[in-house]
Formats: structure tokens, sequence, C-alpha cells
């Protein structure tokens, strides 16, 4: 069969030597086709626009095209550049126009602007090379190839229930010596670890920042110790399209598109689900001192929160705040997310600083936020997790009323702070932790919302480590170079009785109970439980709660940890596989139905006499028991009956009368040191238990072999 | 540096003995050598890398540009790729496009 040749293919002028024609003003960005690449960007103020080519590694254009009046359709201008080769060729714009910084605009055509739709940015290719700081346009915009081979691959669709996540910095997992990879602080070397993630059971990394970022915004040196400090975390967004190069071990041949997709595909062959933390609510470009790189010179107004006088709004406490509930930036933000579904199989998002997402142009919450709707009933992002983190620094906290459209789950703040409370046995808690460990229904039910809305989290990225939770009353960010200064004072954290590194036996001991007690609560939570990196091996920051600058073993996974705390580590890995077990710990509904087979309601609540839980201001003894019906018509029904005693004394706790044929099999007693994890159960002939100082017990109920 | 490329057709054979380093520059070059191969009628495509230090992504796309215009039963294999070589082709997944033989 023959076909026509399309004429749409080909030049219709010449520019500065180079063949064009008006190009196709979406989709937004530079697109492969046919012989040549397409351009496309926005700017609704800007006057002009020239479309600036390099050879790839040279300092100086390749060539200048001015793009012409009449390639501009409404605020878009486009063009296509034929016989052009992609791979050779890196990318930005200059746009004119007024340069009026009361009136929101900071046109300058002597700025080389990135695309904010580049999908791959060179620059920044290994991490913490010293960039050539005189580099005209030091951030460049690329073209990569689509062609990546996924094969059967797809995302996974876990249901949000069943999920167990798994809070990581791709460098900081694998970069220490210690991880034994090929190419530590890599996609790469993450893909090496994957079995680790494997038998520890988890079911979703969540990846910190992995947008293009700049290490080296902010980059100082330590005042006292000379060190380097980078924006090691990278929670400011150069390029919303691109996966940062220098996590890639092929970074430095432009193939970090390839890798990354590589690292999604391996995780979801091993059935672990993949959440990126993503960062809307500013970007790199910091306030009015920042530099120019992208959104300010390309429409200043459009993309930022602008105050009547021009200013930067800083709900986002990093300098600038992204202007999301503007239509063109609320495009911008579904694209990105469509893109990263579509296009690397993401399963899901969690929105630092969310609540920036829910205000309008000048600041204000709104009721109905048309940018988290449009997420909320997105046909391409259906299937993935939204998550939000519900509060930003302008002092909005939504955690329970985030708008959620049905969709939305959300960190739970309150969670933490209340686990936190009940852990080192503060006054006055079992009440509110008797919410939060049915999916808190004080803050979901209400709304229609489900238990698994609630990400339950003791310690994330930000602030303390588990183990540093047990271990320091006080931050200490020394390290940071900012007189200690930086980071939250109300930790809610207990020392056990020394600050810091301590020799004494008694405290060791007590503090790995506390770790312990702070997975099983964790653990047998409804909502989803998600664990941040090295938490399960008792990773310490020496009491540094905001590492964000910190290139170093202080935020490294020190994988030698895999061996002295290789209780810990078991503890944990068993109570990961117990939930797995246990439906009635994942029941995803606050309707409390009666599980009939065993006559027993879904969720109670129970003192240490069964059926009457103490919400006395001095009480610390709560126990709960959660139950499920079989799932098939041979199986046993779900019993789980959690007692946690956070009071300084052992108690007694007389057990609920087991369902009729079932018995009483203890599983986890964090109160043994010399056995927390029962492997096999053990019988409990007698009524009760007496529950140590400061402990757990986790108890099942199984059917009496007859 | 320069790239040298030779072409041997046995059959349904065809190896290609690549000399000198496959970069930006040079890519086009085994790039057209491919194109001007009668590629669906291939069998298996043999690039030999024994005298290969360097293949950049523009290298390795053209080999999946190769494989793309093949039959489906077809095979692509790398002949005696360095460890580099390998390594970029293993950690960005274009492993299920080509294969590895060592002499």
């Amino acid at each position: 069969m023959k076909t026509v040749e399309r004429i749409d293919q080909r030049s219709t002028e010449i520019i500065n030597g180079y063949k064009v024609r008006p190009g196709k003003p979406l989709p937004f960005g530079a697109s492969l086709i046919q012989n040549g690449i397409n351009f496309s960007i926005y700017s609704s103020a800007g006057t002009s626009c020239t479309l600036v080519l390099f050879e790839k590694s040279q300092d100086l254009p390749l060539v200048e095209i001015p793009i012409p009046e009449n390639y501009k359709i409404g605020d878009v201008y486009s063009l296509i550049v034929f016989d052009i080769n992609s791979e050779e060729i890196e990318y930005g714009y200059r746009i004119d126009g007024p340069n009026n910084p009361t009136a929101g605009h900071r046109f300058n055509k002597a700025e080389i602007l990135m695309d904010p739709y580049a999908r791959l940015i060179s620059g920044r290719d290994e991490w913490g090379k010293k960039p050539n700081w005189e580099r005209p346009y030091p951030y460049r915009a690329g073209v990569p190839f689509d062609d990546f081979d996924w094969q059967e691959d797809r995302p996974l669709e876990i249901d949000p229930a069943d999920l167990i996540i798994y809070e990581l910095h791709v460098r900081g997992f694998t970069k220490s010596e210690s991880s034994g990879v090929t190419h530590p602080g890599t996609y790469a070397g993450l893909v090496e670890k994957i079995p680790y993630l494997k038998q520890l059971g988890v079911n979703a990394v969540e990846l910190m920042p992995i947008f293009e970022f700049d290490e080296f915004e902010n980059s100082r040196i330590h005042p006292n110790t000379n060190e380097q400090l980078y924006n090691y975390w990278g929670y400011s967004t150069l390029g919303f399209f691109a996966p940062k190069a220098a996590f890639a071990s092929t970074g430095k041949f432009g193939m970090q598109v390839d890798e990354f997709k590589q690292l999604v595909k391996s995780l979801h062959a091993a059935g672990i689900e993949v959440i990126l933390d993503v960062v809307f609510n500013h970007t790199a470009e910091g306030n009015e001192n920042g530099p120019t790189l992208s959104f300010k010179g390309l429409d200043n107004k459009t993309y930022y929160m602008l105050t009547p006088e021009g200013y930067y709004f800083n709900f986002s406490g990093t300098g600038n705040t992204l202007n999301c509930n503007n239509p063109v930036v609320r495009s911008l933000v579904l694209d990105c997310l469509r893109y990263w579904a579509a296009e690397y199989h993401i399963d899901g998002f969690r929105f630092d600083l969310a609540s920036i997402l829910g205000r309008d142009p000048w600041g204000a919450p709104l009721s109905n936020p048309p940018l988290l709707e449009t997420l909320a009933f997105d046909p391409i992002l259906s299937s993935c997790k939204l998550i939000a983190e519900a509060w930003d620094a302008g002092g909005l906290y939504q955690v329970g009323t985030f708008p959620a459209f049905g969709r939305w789950g959300e960190w739970n703040g309150k969670y933490r702070d209340c686990a936190r409370k009940f852990l080192k046995g503060d006054q006055g808690q079992t009440g509110e932790m008797a919410q939060r460990v049915q999916g808190s229904p004080d803050l979901y039910k209400q709304s229609g919302r489900s238990p698994a809305t609630s990400v339950n989290f003791i310690t994330c990225h930000d602030g303390f480590t588990l183990s540093d939770l047990v271990s320091f009353n006080e931050k200490h960010n020394e390290a940071n170079g900012e007189g200690n200064n930086d980071g939250n004072n109300d930790n809610l954290s207990w020392n056990c009785g020394a600050e810091g590194w301590s020799d004494n036996p008694n405290i060791l001991k007590l503090r790995q109970k506390q770790m312990m007690n702070a997975m099983a609560l964790l653990l047998t939570s409804r909502g989803i439980p998600m664990i941040v990196m090295g938490d399960e091996v008792g990773r310490s920051q020496h009491g540094n709660n905001n590492a964000y600058c910190l290139d170093s073993s202080i935020s490294w996974l020190d994988w030698r940890l895999f061996d002295s705390n290789q209780i810990l580590h078991d503890f944990t890995k068993a109570l990961i596989h117990f939930r797995l077990k246990h439906p009635a710990l994942r029941v995803n509904s606050f309707e409390n139905k009666h599980t009939y087979s065993i006559d027993l309601p879904g969720c109670s609540f129970h003192g240490t006499n069964p059926w009457n839980p103490n919400w006395d201001e001095n009480s610390k003894q709560l126990a709960w028991m959660m139950t499920s019906e079989p799932e098939t018509i041979n199986k046993e029904a779900d019993v789980v009956y959690v007692a946690a005693n956070m009071a300084h004394y052992a108690s007694w706790y007389e057990l609920p009368e087991a369902p009729k044929s079932y018995q009483w099999m203890l599983n986890f007693n964090t109160g043994d040191s010399n056995c927390q994890h029962l492997i096999y159960g053990c019988k409990l002939e007698q009524k009760g238990l007496l529950v140590g100082e400061r402990s757990i017990t986790i108890i099942t109920a199984s059917k009496i072999n007859l | 540096m320069t790239l040298t490329i030779q072409s041997i057709e046995e059959n349904q054979i065809v190896t290609l003995v690549l000399q000198g380093d496959v970069d930006t520059k040079t890519a086009p070059e085994l790039l057209e050598v491919l194109t001007n191969l009668k590629l669906k009628e291939i069998s298996h495509l043999k690039i030999e890398l024994t005298a290969v230090n360097f293949m950049s992504s523009a290298g390795l796309r053209a080999l999946i540009f190769a494989k793309q215009k093949m039959g489906h039963e077809s095979i692509v294999s790398v002949v005696n790729a360095n460890e580099e070589i390998k390594d970029v082709i293993i950690k960005t997944g274009l492993s299920t496009a080509v294969s590895f033989i060592n002499n």
C-alpha cells in the first residue's frame, strides 16, 4: 500500500539558516516529530519570543531563531525546526516584555529561560560536581526519547488499605559505602536494594523529591567545620517534568529518563509501588532577590502569587509561592502529573505543603479548590494515590479538613503527635489514641472518608528519626550551620534518661523497647502506615531533626546497622508481615461492622479489664481488638488484640473471652527482652497476661484444632 | 575520534565490527549503516564492540532503532562490550532489547 507523503513535515521558510514552519501549540514543551522538533511555549505578557538552540556542552548558542509573530496563537508561541538532532541539541528561550516588578512583570531578554515543560534537564549531571558559575544558561532543557520498553509493566493499583509505605531518599539510601552497591546513591543503586525492600515486606516506596533540582542551590560552607552544605533533600524544583540527572548513574550520558524508568519497572516487578514526593508549592527561583531561571522571565504574574506591590507571597517558607489556582498553572500541574503517571507508570503522589494548592491567587484558602478537584477526577490519574501534606508554612493546617473530593489521602500529623505523646507516657492520651488506631474517624468519618485516608506515621524525613525520637529531648542541628535555630522545637520526644549517646544498658534497652513500641503501634493501626528509611534498624541523625543540607553519613543509611540492630530489624519485618497477614488491621471502613461468625465487634477498646477502657487523664493503659470475617469459607475469622501499657509499671490485663472454639495466641511482646517476637505464637492458657512497663503485646485468636 | 564500521553478512546474520568511539558525533554514522541494512530480513544482528571504549546514548539508541525495525523473533546482540557499556545497557533497561555475547 502506498502512503501519501505528509507535507506538514516540510519547512515553509528558513530563519537564520534553519528550516522551520509554524508549530503546533499543543502539547507544550519540545516534542519529537518526523524530521524535527516541535517547540511550544506560553507567555501572556511577553512581546516576543526567541528560541535559543545550543549544541550539547557548548557554552554559547548554536543559533537563535526569533519566532515570527504569525507563529503565535493566543498566548502560545510554537514552531517546528527541521533537521536538527534532538540528542545533540539543548534549548531555551528569550522573552521580551515589560520589566516592571510593581506590575508583576520581570521580562529580561538578556536571560535565556528554561522551558517549564522540559523533560530532560542537563547542567547538574553528576552530584556535587562543582558547576561553572559563569556559564550562561546553567540548566538546559533537552528532548528525551519515549521509547523505553515497559514490556508488561503497568501501575500496580494496590488497594490503598493494604499499603505499607517506606519513605526514602534516593541518594541517601545507598550512598554509604556500606550499602555495597555498584552505583551508590543512584536509581540503579536502589534497584540493587529491591530484594531488601521485598524481604522487609513494604509494598510502596515514597521517594523524596526526584524532580530536577540543584544541589548547589543555597549551598554554603559550614562556618565552623568547613563542610560543604548542599540542598540535599531537594524540595526546590527546577523542572517539574524531568527526573534528577545526578540521581542516575547514567546522568552523565543524559540517560536519567531510562534509568529512572528501569527503577520503576524493577520495583513493580517486585510488587512495590512508587509514590513521588512532589513539590508544587514553590520553585527554585526564590523571591525578588533570587535568580531568573524560567517562570519569572516567562510570565511572572501568571506563575507566582504576588502581593499588590509585586513582591512574592511566601506561604512555602522558601521565598515564593506557585500560583496553583491560576488556570494556566493548574494545567501545568495536571499535565505534569499525567505525564509521570502515563510515561513513568508512577503509582501515586505525595504533595509537599499541599494546603498551598488550595489557596486562591491572593493566598486565601478556597472551599472547593479547582486544582484539587481537577486532580481528584482526572481520568489518567484515577488510579493514582493522591496524598496531601495537609498544611503549609503560611499557617493553614487542614489535617481532617483537606478538600478531599473523595480521593485525597493525608499525611496524618495528628497521628504522629498523639502517638509520640502516648508512647512517652503523657497524660490524657488514651482517648485520642483510640481514634488514631482506628484510622482517625474523628477526622475523616463525618465527611464520608475511610481509614485509608490517613497515612499514619510517627517519623518521616522531616524531624527526628525513630532512634533520635527515643534518644533526644532537644534538637541538635549545629551541623546545619544555622546556630541550631532551624528545625522544629516541639518534637514530643523523650530521651529515656540521657541526652544522646549513652552506654547505660538500661537506657539502651528502654530505647530499643520504645522503638519497638512505636512500630507495634504504627503497624497495628488502621490506615496506611509509613516508615522512614532506616528506622527499622535504628538510624540516627545524632539529634538533627532537619538534615536538609547534609549530604553525609548523618543523612545516609548506614547498612552496618543491619548487623548491630538486627533484633529491631527482624521485629519490624515480622510486624510488617503480620500486618499483611491480618485483614482485621486493614479494614477500610468506619462502619464498625459486627463480625457475626465470632460474635465480636469489628473494633473495640479495652482497659486492664475487658470491655472497659479507661479514658481517665491518668490512664496509660489501652487495648484494642480488631476483627474481620473469614476471607474465604475455609479460613478463620481474624482477631487481633493489642494491649499497650505506657505506664512505668507493669499491669495485669484481663483478656476478653476468646471466641468460641478459638484460643488466644501471643505473637509479640516488646516487654520480653529475650523474645519480642514469637515466630509460631504461644498459646495463652490463662485468662489474662502481665504487660510489662512501657510495653505492647499483640495477641491473635486461632481456631482450636480438635 | 573516528569510527570505522565493517559489515559482514552471512545468511541472515549480519555482524557490524566497530572500531573507535560511538559518541554524538559518530553515532549518526552507525545509524546510517543500520538504516541501509535490510533490517526486516535479518534474523540476528551482532554489534562487535571489542575495539570500542565508549558508546553514548545516541549509539545505544541506534541499536534500539535497529531492533524496532527488525522482525519480532530477531535478535540484536552486542559482542565483547566492555563493562561500562554493558552496565549502561543494563541500568537503563535497554537489555530487554539487546543481549550480550562474550567471545
